[in-house]
């Protein structure tokens, strides 16, 4: 859990209060979203190469120097460093975050047509991998032994393989050998399984090893005890005391999980041959497309920021003592 | 577009692949087409086609801008050549009525042929094939390919609606070769008004096909153009298109790409891997189509400008110390014959020498040890003078497929045991640029597409070492030969067919004999496509499918 | 946060033979044996992978390099243990003596990771409150950036190569593992061990090497196991996107990126070496979190 949401927790009770934690978020959030464009700005123009060969179709375009002077002028290459940058500052800062150079559209077109794309992938393998990973905690927990070790070794294994493995031997039993489910990803329920599974697994893997550990400790602390002691049964201490107990860790996870599920679409999207933010993130960084990785990248990051605000919310809400530091 | 099938004696719509294939390397003439007898029945109209591409989307549909294979292929669909090639290979004009130079070269005169009309509903003349020109040569349009081609001409006229004469700088006896060439494509006249990136989503062309729209990251959806005119009568059909429409979708993973063929999501696919070719020969509901792309065959340059292979002796060495037959035909299942010429196959002027090129480790022992590179170092590697024998080989990863890959990886191999060190770096697309730029490389693969011989000009003169602005250049072997030059610029420019023929070849031979490439087989250009599909196999001059004549069957 | 918070507790019965045995004093002779089974697997498979990547030849004399494009794509049999590759190479071979290549980027990159994580870490963690507000500005940066967009950036400026996804791989998974220093670290700073040396006036450097590092090394140690595993992992991702050791090197997410395109035809390609990712990250992870219960709390 990230220590700083403890830090800024402290002050939570009075209206003022929320207002000031409010306004440090934001100014949090802000900073980050500064940070992340400045490294991208000054960290891609040190990739060899030259942008104005990015926007005329690459390196091997053949251009004539008329053509990229024309290239440079027209995308504002050839103003000197710190002009390009705070111009490129003011402009993000008004919400406009240029045209590709690749697609020759402007960049939050791109990211309009892209996001829901990825956000349904996202959003669909988070939710079953925080199902799959509870179900199997809940199961482990109450089924002792054996099925903790079984469990165990599911969560672990699931946690060790790597994404590109995984949908190509998806692809090769699911549509070549039996043919249930297509390789090319659609929006369609038959086109989103084998791509959300390929990332939720995982992904289900680290929730579960997390959510156990936690419950375990739950099912054990005087809280739990306390409740059997006044004769509750064990299902109710499970439901009503650990779950709630092991959803923190995962709620805090969230955050972590939405990155890793952005370089995760970066694999899946390619293999299975779904437009999105993690295939253009890819597409854009080998053409040099500046305008379209800090495009991604600002959007990404500002996902981060407000779903960690949100995680903050939200475990403050299941459970109200983590004010105290 | 064109319904040429040129060479459509090579096009082999395969049943059994790798039988197929082994007939093609031993006596490609006498294979023919077969698709009369796989696709009898009567043609249906209607239904969309999907095409599933494996090369980077294009960032511009029209291509005119930059101008590469990628969107060769799909403009073919919607846009027209002034000529193009049959089915024998034979050039032959299409949008243009008839070509005429004068006595001196320096005046071409192309007859624009009447009553056609672009999808737009502007007419097409002489003044719109002026208009499409001037575009191409406009720097703004930042073409590379289609500005190259017509680079020789140095003013233009439209005489009246159907004649448009062109002043050159010098002769240039290609010139409708270029013009049979996607990226010098007509477009409508009306259309390039607008600005790029209008024209750059939707180009307006003459084709049998036309663009609908275009999904960005997804898909381009052409529909059939109602009121389609067929120049030339050399299709099965007049009239329009059977299909209704083709969705062409980018599928980058060869493995899931044929796995949407195989589940019947997609009909067509491109880039298809040697494996799947092979795997497919066993499947009776997939065909092959094999379609060698003309201008240089797929060979490795030897960068004769600096150490070692500044030493012609040390070239020869290395060409004989590494097995390429073997690679070939364990990596790519006769689906890829040996080439051993600079030119592809269906270059009629193809030069083909065979016996410079075997492997020999006996003979590239003998030729490093005379060439001063007797000692080997504690890794067997070969040194002389303190420095070891060793080549660096930058390989573009979105260039060299798979099983190239691994033909170097092998060659690599096989070239240790004769002390000779292989260092491969995979690179994407921008690197392996910069790397070429900087000279830092002994060994490249690149490939060249273009029709006709005129493509040795840019591989093999001097003029093509010096670099574009971007630093980019042709000739990798950076040959600076003047006799070469002296035997291109006159092969460039003769009228007298004949001669044109022996000085291509004396040029080809001074290529290979001082051993400034390593040729590997043709631009690998296969397709595989669904037996639902009848009459495929129709081609453009740089070997683009086209699907006019082509239907759905239910 | 992260999954690899090394706060939290693992009681997990099977996975730790110590609590084990005291959860289960009823428990008979063959239970106890079982409970070990988990951890004497996971050493085993590390041992042995570790015994490849220092004396590949003990294991596979077959010549990893060695091609014979007449035996490609044998499958695996008496002749090739595991098959062979598409150049006719011997995949047990390449396996073992991929593992010097995959276990050094693994530990190599974990390394370059934790030392610049254990220095923010410190920093935010003991040197007091703007440094740990400027180093957790830094630290929310680099999480906000996608882990993979750094690492190709990096590599996009850089070159590809091993020494290069050594480094991206390093810079990706520091900043979780610099949260979880500087929460250990502040934890330890308010212990009463620590509060006590303070009250006796020892000076800080000396609390921090006598009484904070010392104590915040021994869960380091259980983060490099996992880490180790995850490096592997990363390092495979990016191979896949063809950023990662140069040909021919054994490596084994170049194997398994190349063994990829033969999937239909060779399956052991992928299979294997795979499966060799898979037994470390697993091995690696059983290990940590076994450590992990028995360590000093």
């Amino acid at each position: 859990m990230s220590a700083s949401a403890a830090a800024t927790n402290r002050s939570h009770g009075s209206f003022g209060a929320s207002v000031r934690w409010l306004l440090r978020k934001l100014g949090g959030g802000i900073f980050v979203l500064w940070a992340v464009a400045t490294a991208i700005f000054f960290g891609i123009r040190m990739i060899p190469g030259d942008p104005a060969e990015a926007i005329l179709g690459g390196p091997g375009s053949q251009a004539s120097p008329e053509a990229l002077a024309a290239a440079r002028a027209q995308y504002g290459l050839d103003l000197p460093l710190h002009v390009q940058y705070f111009g490129q500052l003011w402009r993000l800062a008004t919400g406009n975050m240029g045209t590709s150079y690749s697609l020759k559209i402007p960049v939050t077109d791109v990211l309009r047509e892209l996001v829901p794309s990825t956000l349904i992938l996202a959003v669909l393998a988070l939710l079953l991998a925080w199902a799959m990973a509870l179900v199997l905690a809940v199961l482990s927990t109450r089924s002792g032994g054996l099925g903790t070790a079984l469990a165990s070794g599911l969560e672990i294994v699931s946690a060790a393989v790597p994404h590109f493995w995984l949908a190509s031997v998806l692809i090769m039993v699911f549509s070549t050998a039996l043919g249930w489910l297509p390789p090319v990803s659609t929006n369609t329920p038959a086109g989103l399984v084998l791509p959300v599974i390929t990332l939720a697994l995982p992904l289900a893997g680290f929730l579960g090893q997390v959510m156990r550990d936690t419950m375990e400790e739950a099912q054990r602390s005087a809280f739990a005890l306390s409740a059997r002691a006044r004769g509750e049964s064990e299902t109710g201490v499970l439901l009503r005391h650990s779950l709630r107990h092991a959803a923190l860790p995962g709620i805090a996870l969230s955050g972590w999980a939405l990155g890793s599920l952005l370089s995760g679409a970066v694999v899946v999207e390619s293999i299975f041959a779904r437009p999105g933010l993690g295939r253009s993130l890819l597409s854009a960084v080998t053409t040099r497309d500046i305008p379209l990785v800090t495009g991604v990248a600002l959007l990404s990051a500002a996902s981060y920021v407000v779903i960690m605000a949100l995680s903050d919310i939200a475990e403050r809400l299941v459970d109200p003592r983590i004010s105290a530091p | 577009m064109t319904l040429a099938h040129p060479l459509a004696n090579r096009l082999v719509p395969a049943a059994t692949v790798l039988a197929a294939a082994l007939v093609l390397a031993s006596c490609s003439p006498a294979a023919t087409s077969s698709d009369t007898s796989t696709d009898a029945g009567t043609p249906v109209t209607g239904g969309t086609l999907v095409y599933a591409s494996g090369d980077a989307e294009p960032t511009c549909l029209d291509p005119h801008v930059g101008g590469n294979y990628p969107q060769a292929l799909v403009a073919s669909q919607y846009l027209e050549t002034l000529y193009t090639k049959d089915a024998d290979g034979k050039l032959i004009p299409w949008l243009a009525e008839d070509s005429t130079v004068s006595d001196d070269g320096l005046t071409r005169t192309v007859k624009i042929r009447d009553g056609i009309k672009f999808t737009d509903g502007t007419a097409l003349d002489a003044a719109a094939v002026k208009t499409n020109f001037e575009h191409l040569l406009n720097p703004e349009t930042a073409s590379s390919t289609g500005y190259l081609a017509l680079g020789k001409i140095d003013s233009m006229d439209a005489v009246d609606a159907t004649t448009l004469e062109l002043k050159l700088k010098t002769p240039d006896n290609s010139l409708l070769e270029s013009f049979s060439m996607p990226w010098v494509a007509i477009e409508s006249p009306t259309a390039l008004k607008r600005t790029q990136a209008e024209n750059c989503a939707s180009p307006v062309g003459t084709g049998p096909f036309k663009v609908e729209s275009w999904k960005k990251q997804d898909s381009v959806n052409l529909v059939r153009n109602a009121d389609y005119v067929l120049p030339v009568s050399t299709a099965a059909h007049a009239g329009t298109a059977y299909l209704d429409a083709i969705t062409w979708r980018f599928i980058p993973e060869a493995a899931t790409r044929y796995a949407a063929l195989q589940a019947g999501e997609v009909q067509v696919i491109d880039n298809a891997q040697p494996d799947a070719i092979a795997a497919a020969g066993k499947v009776s509901t997939i065909k092959h189509l094999d379609a060698p792309r003309p201008g240089a065959s797929n060979r490795i340059e030897l960068n004769s400008s600096k150490a070692p292979f500044n030493d012609a002796k040390v070239r020869e060495a290395f060409i004989h110390a590494v097995n390429v037959k073997a690679s070939i035909d364990s990596l790519f299942f006769g689906t890829a014959p040996q080439s051993f010429s600079a030119l592809s196959s269906v270059e009629p002027l193809a030069y083909s020498e065979e016996s410079l090129f075997g492997y020999d480790a006996a003979k590239a022992g003998k030729l490093l040890d005379a060439a001063g590179w007797s000692n080997r170092d504690s890794e067997g590697y070969r040194v002389k003078d303190g420095t070891r024998l060793s080549l660096t080989f930058p390989v573009s990863t979105s260039q060299s497929i798979p099983a190239e890959q691994s033909l170097f990886e092998q060659m690599q191999a096989t070239a240790k045991e004769s002390g000779i060190e292989i260092k491969i770096n995979l690179l994407d697309l921008s690197s392996w640029y910069g790397d070429l730029a900087k000279n830092d490389y002994d060994l490249v693969s690149a490939p060249y597409t273009k029709v006709g011989p005129s493509v040795l000009s840019v591989l093999f003169s001097s003029a093509s070492t010096i670099p574009a602005p971007s630093g980019y250049f042709a000739n990798h072997s950076q040959v600076k030969d003047p006799a070469l030059d002296a035997l291109l610029e006159t092969a460039g420019s003769t009228k007298d067919e004949a001669e044109r023929k022996d000085l291509y070849t004396q040029v080809q031979k001074k290529v290979l004999e001082g051993y400034y490439v390593l040729p590997l087989y043709d631009q690998q250009n296969h397709f595989l496509y669904s037996d639902k599909l009848k009459n495929v196999g129709a081609t453009t001059a740089v070997a683009t499918p086209t699907f006019f004549d082509t239907w759905l069957a239910n | 946060m992260s999954i690899l918070e090394p706060a939290l507790p693992s009681v997990d019965p099977v996975l730790n033979p110590h609590t084990a045995r005291k959860a289960r004093p009823g428990g008979t002779f063959a239970r106890q044996i079982a409970a070990h089974i988990p951890w004497v697997v996971s050493t085993a498979v590390l041992l042995f992978f570790v015994l490849a990547a220092i004396a590949p030849n003990l294991l596979a004399p077959v010549d990893p390099l060695a091609i014979n494009p007449s035996e490609a794509f044998s499958a695996p049999g008496a002749g090739h243990l595991l098959g062979t590759d598409e150049s006719g190479r011997d995949i047990y071979s390449r396996i073992v003596h991929g593992s010097r290549a995959s276990l050094l980027i693994g530990a190599a990159a974990t390394g370059i990771g934790l030392s610049l994580a254990l220095v923010l870490g410190t920093i935010a963690g003991f040197g007091g409150r703007w440094l740990d507000f400027g180093v957790g500005r830094i630290l929310e940066v680099l999480f906000a950036l996608p882990g993979l967009l750094l690492a190709l950036v990096f590599i996009a400026l850089a070159g590809p190569g091993v020494a290069t996804t050594v480094i991206a791989v390093g810079l990706t998974t520091a900043p979780g593992y610099a949260r979880m220093i500087r929460a250990q670290i502040i934890a330890l700073r308010t212990s009463p061990m620590v509060e006590a040396a303070t009250v006796l006036g020892r000076s800080r450097t000396r609390i921090l090497t006598t009484h904070i590092l010392p104590n915040a090394l021994a869960p380091i140690a259980v983060l490099a196991t996992l880490g180790l595993g995850q490096a592997i992992l990363w390092a495979a991702s990016l191979s896949f996107l063809g950023l990662g050791a140069p040909p021919p090197a054994p490596e084994w997410g170049t194997m398994l990126s190349a063994g990829r395109t033969y999937l239909v035809l060779a399956w052991w390609m992928t299979l294997f070496p795979g499966l060799a990712i898979v037994l470390v990250a697993a091995a690696a992870t059983v290990l940590s979190r076994s450590l992990k219960s028995r360590g000093p709390r």
